[in-house]
């Protein structure tokens, strides 16, 4: 619709100047911590750059910010949002590009200040300002639901749920869903399945999960020990494209972009070795 | 005795304060302690799915505090000990429904009955966790062995020791080979950046996803080598000098002797 508007602007001779095409602001919440919010926004923040546009990935959790470690950038930041608030820094100071890719920034969260220090409307105004700067603003938001949730969800026009395949992490998504309101359509990114676990029947699976949800599947990502190493060396996996996980981030990022590529989907089909030998005997392992 | 009011707090979410919560109040409820667990997380309350107790809810910590009804209408007896019970949080309400004052009086009245109060902490360190915090009287910080997990745990730690109340560690989620790899950073590590008192080690077992998904806490499993864990956990709160298991060995016969020892 943005485009749509620039293109009749130009059309017409006497028109003021065209107005900037705005980028698109999405929140990644979930509610509950720990369910990868900051994992996926450095992921999809990584493959989307890839992409050859415009990304800046915000992190709004003031006093407990984390996303600048994810992207190995946590010696570089100078400047924090706060300072960009206050104004005692410019958004051009603040910015920290990323290691990883000419078109991939980081605008930190100060860490030894409090959620309550950000007024909503400053916030507001800083994404509406990044937007005529970005093609994707991708904002990190705090666990909870306190203000650090408002605050991350105001600028937004759009938003991810991240959720893991556990019925505290789905009924706090839930939460979180109906207090996001009509102004979204918020899509989902089920995280951490284990298809082993899933197949023993150990683990809810992704109907099991959208039967409650009922959210637009924007993807699966599989748990594996690779994420945790990556997260420590502030290495995003979305860097491997050759890493399955690596792949589906970028799977992700082409359904963001618009692009009418499959739900990235973790095998469920391939038993173990040790899976298939007990059923080899009959055996269903408990 | 005079009754201990701890919070179980992270700083990061989903590091295991409900798990943590839930698993070592059933241990010490099994060892004939009066325990009573409050959940802290208004809004997004979760104790009571990991025990099992989500359809027994009747009254919550807000209307508590608000006067609608007595605590131990509130109070939600577990079953399966002779002597835990919850106090649930509100689902539909914020945090700010309950002041600190508010809050502190609750876990005190909560002590009058009880020889333990756990109070679960929400993530973050917004309203929720000062009045968490606030209400009790010594902390539990609980971390994974990741970088971003304990650099939130230090914030929260900084943010306790100004109240000066004392704070014990629970390392959670250990995962010894990858430790052994260089993958993971190990209990010294996360000892030596936190600088605060060991409690205890659980290592990273899978098991804990299912059991609650079904609200059953691990402890109960009596085949569970994570019962042995907050057995020795729980001892440790009490007083008592119990041996750290060490999951930080190098060798094929460390590894070999992980698979076998429990606790």
């Amino acid at each position: 619709m943005q485009q749509t508007q620039a293109v009749e602007h130009e059309a017409g001779t006497a028109a003021p100047a065209p107005a900037p095409r705005l980028g698109r602001a999405i929140v990644l919440t979930s509610g509950k911590g720990g369910v990868g919010k900051t994992t996926t926004t450095a992921n999809l923040g990584t493959a989307l750059a890839s992409r050859g546009v415009k990304v800046v990935l915000v992190d709004a959790d003031i006093g407990l910010r984390n996303l600048d470690i994810l992207l190995g950038l946590e010696s570089r930041v100078k400047h924090h949002l706060l300072d960009v608030l206050e104004e005692r820094a410019s958004l051009d100071d603040a910015l920290v590009p990323s290691k990883y890719g000419d078109t991939l920034f980081l605008l930190a969260a100060a860490q030894s200040r409090e959620k309550d220090d950000v007024e909503t409307e400053k916030m507001k105004a800083l994404i509406a300002g990044l937007r005529e700067r970005f093609d994707y603003v991708l904002i990190d938001c705090p666990a909870g639901i306190e203000l650090g949730f408002k605050n991350a969800v105001a600028g937004a026009d759009e938003a991810i749920v991240v959720c893991t395949p556990e019925v505290s992490a789905v009924r706090d998504v839930d939460r979180v869903v109906g207090l996001l309101g009509n102004r979204f359509r918020p899509q989902l990114v089920i995280n951490r399945l284990r298809p082993a676990l899933v197949r023993k029947g150990k683990m809810l699976s992704v109907d099991d999960v959208n039967a409650i949800l009922r959210l637009p599947l924007l993807g699966v990502i599989a748990d594996e020990p690779d994420i945790i190493v990556t997260t420590n060396r502030g290495e995003p996996l979305a860097l491997r494209r050759e890493n399955p996980t690596g792949a589906a981030y970028h799977a992700i990022a082409a359904r963001i972009a618009g692009e009418d590529v499959p739900v990235p989907m973790p095998p469920l089909s391939k038993p173990s070795f040790l899976e298939r030998m007990s059923s080899l005997f009959g055996g269903k392992r408990a | 005795m005079t009754p201990r009011k701890i919070v179980v707090t992270s700083g990061k979410g989903g590091v295991g304060k409900t798990t943590t919560t839930a698993n070592l109040g059933a241990t010490l409820a099994k060892r004939g302690k009066r325990v009573i667990l409050i959940d802290a997380d208004i809004g997004l309350r979760n104790l009571d799915l990991v025990l099992g107790l989500e359809k027994r809810i009747v009254f919550d910590l807000v209307e508590v505090a608000e006067g609608r009804c007595q605590l131990r209408q509130a109070l939600i007896k577990d079953k399966r000990f002779e002597s835990l019970s919850i106090l649930p949080a509100a689902q539909t309400r914020e945090k700010d429904a309950i002041t600190t004052e508010q809050f502190s009086s609750i876990v005190d009245l909560a002590a009058q009955q009880a020889d333990y109060v756990l109070i679960d902490c929400p993530a973050g360190i917004e309203h929720g966790f000062r009045n968490a915090v606030a209400g009790a009287s010594e902390a539990i910080v609980v971390t994974t062995p990741e970088v971003s997990a304990i650099r939130d745990a230090d914030r929260v730690v900084g943010k306790i020791s100004q109240e000066r109340k004392p704070i014990r560690l629970i390392v959670n989620r250990l995962r010894p080979e990858m430790v052994r790899s260089g993958d993971m950073l190990s209990v010294d590590d996360v000892c030596d950046v936190l600088s605060v008192e060991l409690l205890g080690v659980v290592p990273d077992d899978e098991e804990v996803i299912d059991t609650t998904n079904r609200g059953e806490p691990i402890v109960l499993d009596e085949t569970s080598r994570l019962r042995t864990i907050y057995d020795k956990i729980a001892r440790r709160l009490e007083g008592e000098m119990v041996p750290f298991t060490n999951f930080d060995g190098t060798s094929l016969f460390g590894r070999l002797l992980d698979a076998l020892k429990v606790g």
